[in-house]
This record gives structure tokens, sequence and C-alpha cells, in this order.
């Protein structure tokens, strides 16, 4: 194992490790965004689209200015994508077909990643975050943490599941009586493909990706015209090409001696396969090494930003963009609601790189990427889905890991005021409303006490209200409740309290609110429903005759 | 099976048609025949001259802890239920990540005083359980009965909720709700102990030992939307038929249940039974709810269960004897 490799090995597990352990409750000090927070585009992209110094993405600064000194290092050595398309390279490499792509062509699609970048950089000049579609972390996070996990999970589980008896034969209960609860997500399925797809290319180049596509790495090309450390070449060449063809990112010249800087990620493969020992890297400052930087031609740079700003401003016409005023004609979409503590919707979406990661370490599971239900510019954004699993009060995880604060972090009691929506019952389908059942499982799930049972005509037995000015949205009724298919008590954005500074507490205070979700705390017991003296309808609730 | 007595010794009215969990293990156990074979004598037990001396519901009023040893005391002590090597399962109520004072899950001492007493009386193994409908981490750590329970030999204290951990059985004693996913823990086991907190509910009226049997399945919802809800319990009942029921009334949550927060009223009682419909019907005649004095009948699976001749709600005819603890 090389330094190289040592150095990957290291990085991949640490960033799986911190991956794993975004989840609640948070058990590290160290931030488990940190790998997020060092991506340059997404300190940029960020920077634009937010208009705001965000301090939590300045290691993203921090890795350019590295780029300065050492090049393109991160992109060998530090980026999880770059180290998985290593991985994956090596195994779906083709064997027999060398004939990758000619140096014309390669030298025309190295462009191509430019685009991209200044694409990103338009639309965030409009305000809109378009990292997600090429920021590698991003990338790489929602593939690990939305794809692989609960593969693995499931895996695990099943895996205790069929070990089971063997594990009782043995005694070794503790370890039977393990856990373990499968997350589950959307849009799964399109995330393998994309992966998919940008494995499948080292079928015309090894780290196809890095090359030609990544706006990361195209920022850091931009900072990696002359670095300090860089590859120097001794009068002992033999030109024998061999690193010439071994490059992963084909950056040597045909005169092997010169090096394409922006292109180089520092990775010494040349270093440790040259027969004659003739390179090494080493501060250089001699100018015949170099060859004419590459800067992208200002017309298209023009011709990138101008489209993706008109891109983002043609999509921001599209009827299903949601914007956070509550003006008539503005459609919210009833099934998009937001975690708590997610900023005014706009600047939510200026913010979130759809990394997944809050999804990830949400205990319960209901947040999960959005497909198209706000439009295109909300793409991979979490949702809430309650059916799935409800928002439990005194967690405040998704804000805890989310790397660009598009989700706030808050103190678990200012989370709980975060309100997400209103539950409403469906009347013509609750147990208790429609079939006289006695049921009322939301009143005993809630755990802010803002179900209320009361006794109206032709009915039985009580039936279950909302009380509006304590309903958090957090969806435990629509989770518990027994009616099939569709719930019988539904919970909408409805009046959610999104909030991109100040507190919850006082805001939700001054709207009437009554968000009181601390299980230990002493509560009033809520209005009595007896109706009285003793006729049969004054039995409290639950008791017959 | 020899030490135990059941309201069907005493009653030869009620019918013993269906088979509970207990003879579901005997017959998983192959010894079906057994069964058969001394099925007539159970009502003729030699022993029966001897159960006669202890009451059918043993009321004890003091601290948690020590109402509970003495009730199951007089009703003469854990080891006329459990042997020694036994199988034993507890099922509180601990479904609510609330600390004791709401008084949504059972005391934690009374737990602990059961299990105690299980291991004391020879149990091989101890296991609380229940499947919480709080985050079943939050709930092991606030009811306090995790904590409470640690450092018992052989007593583990979980809350289940994996497929794995449950298997389907036919309820042949059940007239709507057949067949169900029960936790295979409780299948294996040789003694099933209930032991609610005494709490109201607002679509069963209280929830007690009975209505505590839900929480040993894993698809409580079908007994809401499918069924109706209080036959389906005693279905449910008519094969998780416990053992001994120890119902926790230390504090009692007389309104609002189960969730609350309600009105908690200070019982400082434990009253144990061999019969769960009797010492459901107890605790509900014994407390208000909402304010007002309710008689057990009014709690309609208590009365299905007494006419289905699952155990008696007929309180005034019952041996009842209290006792300070």
């Amino acid at each position: 194992m090389n330094f190289k490799r040592t150095v990957q090995a290291a990085s991949l597990l640490f960033f799986l490790a911190l991956l794993l352990l975004a989840a609640f409750p948070l058990k590290t000090w160290f931030p488990t965004d940190f790998f997020l927070r060092l991506d340059p585009l997404v300190f940029t992209g960020t920077l634009i689209s937010s208009r705001e110094w965000v301090s939590a993405l300045a290691p993203g600064l921090i890795i350019i200015l590295l780029t300065l000194v050492l090049g393109r290092f991160f992109c060998a050595y530090i980026c999880p994508m770059g180290i998985t398309l290593d991985i994956s390279d090596r195994v779906f490499r083709p064997r027999y077909n060398n004939s990758f792509l000619s140096p014309e062509k390669s030298h025309g699609l190295r462009r191509v990643k430019f685009w991209i970048l200044f694409f990103i950089l338009g639309t965030a000049i409009v305000g809109v975050s378009t990292v997600f579609l090429g920021s590698p972390l991003s990338l790489i996070t929602r593939f690990y943490g939305l794809v692989i996990y609960p593969l693995a999970v499931h895996i695990l589980d099943l895996g205790l599941d069929s070990l089971f008896f063997f594990y009782s034969a043995l005694g070794l209960e503790r370890l039977a009586y393990i856990e373990f609860q499968t997350p589950r997500f959307a849009t799964q399925v399109f995330v393998l493909l994309f992966f998919a797809a940008v494995f499948s290319l080292v079928l015309l180049s090894p780290r196809f990706w890095c090359r030609y596509l990544c706006p990361s790495g195209a920022v850091l090309a931009l900072f990696s015209v002359r670095p300090l450390l860089r590859r120097t070449v001794s009068s002992s060449c033999t030109e024998c090409g061999l690193c010439q063809s071994k490059c992963p990112m084909q950056a040597i010249e045909p005169d092997p001696a010169r090096t394409r800087h922006q292109e180089c990620i520092v990775c010494e493969e040349c270093v440790r396969i040259c027969p004659e020992k003739a390179i090494t890297f080493a501060p250089g400052f001699r100018q015949a090494d170099r060859p004419a930087p590459y800067w992208p031609q200002r017309r298209r740079v023009l011709a990138s930003v101008l489209g993706g700003m008109g891109t983002a401003l043609l999509l921001q016409t599209g009827v299903r963009e949601v914007r956070s005023d509550t003006a008539p004609g503005n459609l919210a979409s009833k099934f998009l609601i937001r975690p708590p503590g997610a900023l005014l919707e706009e600047d939510f979406l200026g913010r979130c790189i759809r990394c997944g990661q809050c999804m990830k370490a949400c205990p319960t599971n209901p947040l999960q990427p959005v497909w198209f239900e706000s439009g295109i510019l909300g793409l991979f954004s979490p949702k809430i889905l309650p059916r799935r699993g409800p928002c439990e009060p005194l967690c405040n995880i998704c804000g805890q890991v989310c790397p660009t604060g598009a989700i706030r972090s808050l103190p678990v009691l200012e989370k709980t005021w975060a309100r997400m929506g209103t539950a409403h019952v469906l009347r013509e389908k609750c147990l208790a409303w429609a079939w006289d059942r006695k049921c009322l499982v939301c009143f005993e799930v809630c755990p802010y006490a803002a179900l209320e049972l009361r006794r109206v005509p032709d009915i039985s037995i009580p039936v279950p209200f909302v009380l509006l000015d304590k309903c958090a949205g957090c969806g435990a009724c629509e989770f518990h409740c027994p009616v099939q298919a569709e719930s019988a008590v539904v919970v909408e954005p409805m009046n959610s309290l999104r909030l991109n500074k100040g507190s919850y507490i006082e805001e939700g205070r001054a709207q009437g609110m009554s968000l009181e979700a601390d299980p230990d705390r002493e509560r009033e017991p809520p209005e009595d429903i007896l109706t009285e003296e003793d006729s049969p309808e004054a039995l409290p609730p639950g008791f017959n005759y | 099976m020899s030490k135990k007595k059941t309201v069907f010794d005493k009653n030869p009215l009620f019918s013993r048609s269906f088979m509970s969990r207990r003879e579901f293990l005997k017959a998983q156990g192959g010894i079906a025949v057994f069964m058969a074979a001394s099925g007539v004598g159970i009502m003729n037990w030699p022993e029966k001259a001897r159960a006669e001396d202890y009451p059918d519901i043993a009321l004890s009023t003091g601290v948690p802890d020590q109402a509970t040893r003495t009730s199951v005391e007089l009703l003469g002590g854990m080891s006329s239920f459990v042997n020694s090597g036994d199988r034993v399962v507890i099922k509180p109520n601990m479904s609510f990540a609330h600390t004791p004072d709401r008084a949504t899950n059972t005391h934690p001492e009374v737990v602990r005083a059961l299990a105690q007493m299980c291991v004391q009386a020879g149990a091989s193994r101890v296991l609380v359980l229940d499947n919480t409908l709080h985050s079943a981490e939050r709930c092991l750590e606030l009811s306090g009965i995790r904590q409470a329970c640690s450092g018992i030999s052989g007593t583990e204290v979980l809350a289940l909720s994996s497929a794995r951990f449950f298997q389907e059985v036919e309820l042949p004693g059940a007239l709507n709700f057949r067949r169900t996913d029960i936790m295979r823990q409780v299948l294996q086991a040789d003694v099933l102990i209930a032991a609610p907190v005494a709490k109201s509910h607002s679509a069963t009226g209280v929830s007690l030992s009975m209505k505590g049997m839900m929480g040993l399945i894993r698809n409580r919802g079908v007994m809401h939307s499918r069924y109706n809800l209080n036959e389906a319990i005693v279905d449910l009942c008519t094969f998780l038929r416990a053992d001994l029921t120890v119902v926790d009334a230390s504090r009692v949550l007389s309104s609002h249940g189960p969730h609350g927060p309600g009105e908690v009223i200070r019982g400082d009682i434990v009253l144990a039974s061999r019969d769960m419909v009797a010492a459901d019907a107890k605790t509900v005649d014994l407390f208000p709810w909402y304010g007002r004095s309710i008689r057990p009948e009014q709690v309609a699976h208590i009365r299905i269960a007494h006419e289905r001749g699952l155990g008696r709600m007929d309180i005034e005819n019952l041996d009842i004897r209290t006792v300070e603890a």
C-alpha cells in the first residue's frame, strides 16, 4: 500500500465514519458535515446564491488556498468521490480495451467541467442553488447516505434475522435483540442510475468525472495554474511514455517533461512507475516546465454564466416553483413539508445543496428527497413524509448536520416551536367520525396534546379535533393512524413557521401558538370534555352505557 | 401448572374451550396429549383446598415496592406462579417516553419487585417486554424501568418491534380477531405476568391488564380499524391470558389517558389477581374516572370478557383481601 492509497483509505473511512455518526443523538463534537464543507464548489456556489458569508463553509476556501501551493491534491487524497471512482475504476475497467479517448477529444472534453461550473455559478447569481448538480461531495454523500447505507442496514438486519435462532441457541441474546430499522428513501433508483452512469464512464477513460465533468475540480483547476509543489522531470528521462499512458488525469503533455498542472492531481502515479526514477514532486520555480495555462474562453464562460442565469430565471416562472409568501396564487404543494428550522423557501433552496445528510441523520426516517413536487429547482431537497415516520419533538439533528445552514441548527426547545405544518382530520375516513369506531390513536400519540376529543351530535363516541394553536405538524398522528392507505389525519404545510433569524418561541407565542412538547414537563390537563348530568352521553370517553 | 389456580377451578360454568398461550406452548412442546388427558383433572386438582385460602384479589396499600410484594404474597407468593427454571415474561406499560409521575407507565419499583420475586422463585429468565408507541430507547430510559431492573440476574428489559421477534399464531378462542403476530418470547414463556399501570383510556375507558396485552403484538392498528376494538381485546386475551395480574395503582391516571397529561390520583395501592378480568374490574371500581364512579360493566372489554367466560367482573361476589404493606 503506497502513500496515496493509505491516505485515500483513511479519507474514505473517515468520511464514512462521519456519515454514520450523523445520527440522533449526535455522539461527536467533530462536525459530521466536515467533508461537505471542504468542497470548493459548495463554498463558492453557496456564497453567491445565498449572498451571505457562511463561515461554516470556510474550509472550502482553505482548500482553494492550499491548492495554490499544493495543486489539486484534494481530488486525489481527500475527495470521497474521487476515491470512490478510483475503486470503481479498478473494478469496472475494461481489460482488453485500452484505446481510451484520443488526446484531441480529451483536450476538448476538459472544457466541459468549466462550462458546468460557470453554469452553476450563473444560477447562483440569480439566487438559485444548483450546486447539487455537480458538487462531488453532495453527490457522493447522497450516494452513500441514501443508497448504500440503507442497503447495508437492510442486509445487516436480514443477517441478524436469519441468524436469530443461532444466537438464541448460543445464549447470545443481547446480540439477538439488536434491532435495525432500515431507512427507506425516495429517488434512490435515480441516484443509483446516475452513479451507474458515472462509474461506467471508465469505459471511456479512468476518472472521467474528475477529468471532464467535475465543477469542483474546475474551481481548483483555476487555482492550480502554477502551484508551488509541482511535477519535475530530470534529465535521466528516456521519454518512454509510460507516465503519459498511466496518468489517471492525462495531465502529461506529449513532451513528458511538461505537465498540465491544472489537470494534475498530485497523485504521484508517474513518480512510482517511472523506470528511470526521473520524476519528483518538488517546489519548482522554473518557467520552462510550464505549459501555457488553460483559461476557459471568455466567450464560453459568458455563455455558460448567462445560460445558468437564463435557465434559473426561466425555471422560476414555472407554476410549481414554491415561494415563501402566502399571497393568493402561490401554489404550495400540500406534500411539501419542510424540516423544522428550514429557512424561508427561496433562501432554503438557495442554501440547500441536497447532500441528503439530514435525511440520513433523521432517526425516524420521514425526511425524504423531493422529486418534482416543488418544481425542478427543488429536486432532491428534503421534505417530511409523516406517513413514513413522525418528527421527534426533542430531536434537532437535521439542523445540526446541515452543512450550509439551510436548516437552522436550533436548541431543542426552539426546535419544538419550529412548526412544520398543521394536521387536519379527514372526517370521511376517520374511524371515529365516519364509522363510530373506538380508535382515537391520534389523541393518544400526539406529543403536543394538540388533539381534543369532543362530543358531536349523532356520533356515539367522542371524535378528534385538531387544536390549531397546539399543532406543530410533527405528523405523529398521521404516522400512527391505523386507517389504511392515506391516513385519516394528515399534515399539510399550512401555517408552518419559517424564520431566517430570531426566536421561534417568541414568534410562535406572538402568533398565539402554544407548542410545549417536553413530555417531562407538568402540563395542565386539557379542558374536560364531559357533558353534564347522568344522561348516557355523560360518561367519560371510552365508557359505555 | 400444578400450582396455578384460575377462576376456572372455582367456577365450572366457565368454559375452557379455548386454547390459551399456555396450551399453545404445551402443544408446541409436543405434550398436547398430556394436556388433553389432564384437562379434566384440572378441575379436581388435589391442592384445590389450599387455593381456597387465597383471595381472588389481593389488595395492598403502601409504597410500590412493598405493596407489590405483599399483594403477591397474599396470593400465595411468587413461587405459586413461577417454578424453578421457568421463563417469565412481564408486560408492564412502558409505551410512553414519560417519567413515572405522569402515570402513563408502570412504576419502575413495581416491575423491579416482580422481576426480583420471579428470580427468587427460580425463574431462569425474566423478560420485561413491550412494543412501545414512542421511541423505544427513550421509553426504556425515561420510564425508569430499564434502570430499575438493571443488575437483576437473568432479567432483560426490551422494547421489540422488528418482524423477526414476532410469530403469527391463530387465536383459537377468538370470535373476530383470529390471528396475529405475537412476540416469540411470549409464546415461549412459561409464565406471563401482566403489570399494567392504572389509567384511563379515551377509546376503551380504561387501559389495564387486558388492554395492555396489545403491547405484545406487532400490528395493533388492525384492532382499531378492522375490528371492534373492545371485542378484539377480549379475543387477544383469550390467548394472552396472564397467569398473574399485578395492577400498579400507586398513581392513577384518572383522566385523559392513555397519553395524558391528565389528573393523576395518588392511589398507593397495588392489587394482584390470578384473574385479569377481576383485577381490571376491581381497579375500575376503586377509583373515580374523570371524577365519576364507573361500574366495571361500563367498560366494554371487561363486560365482554366476563360474558365470554374469560374471568369475572362481579367483584361483589369475589373474595377480596386488603392488607397494609
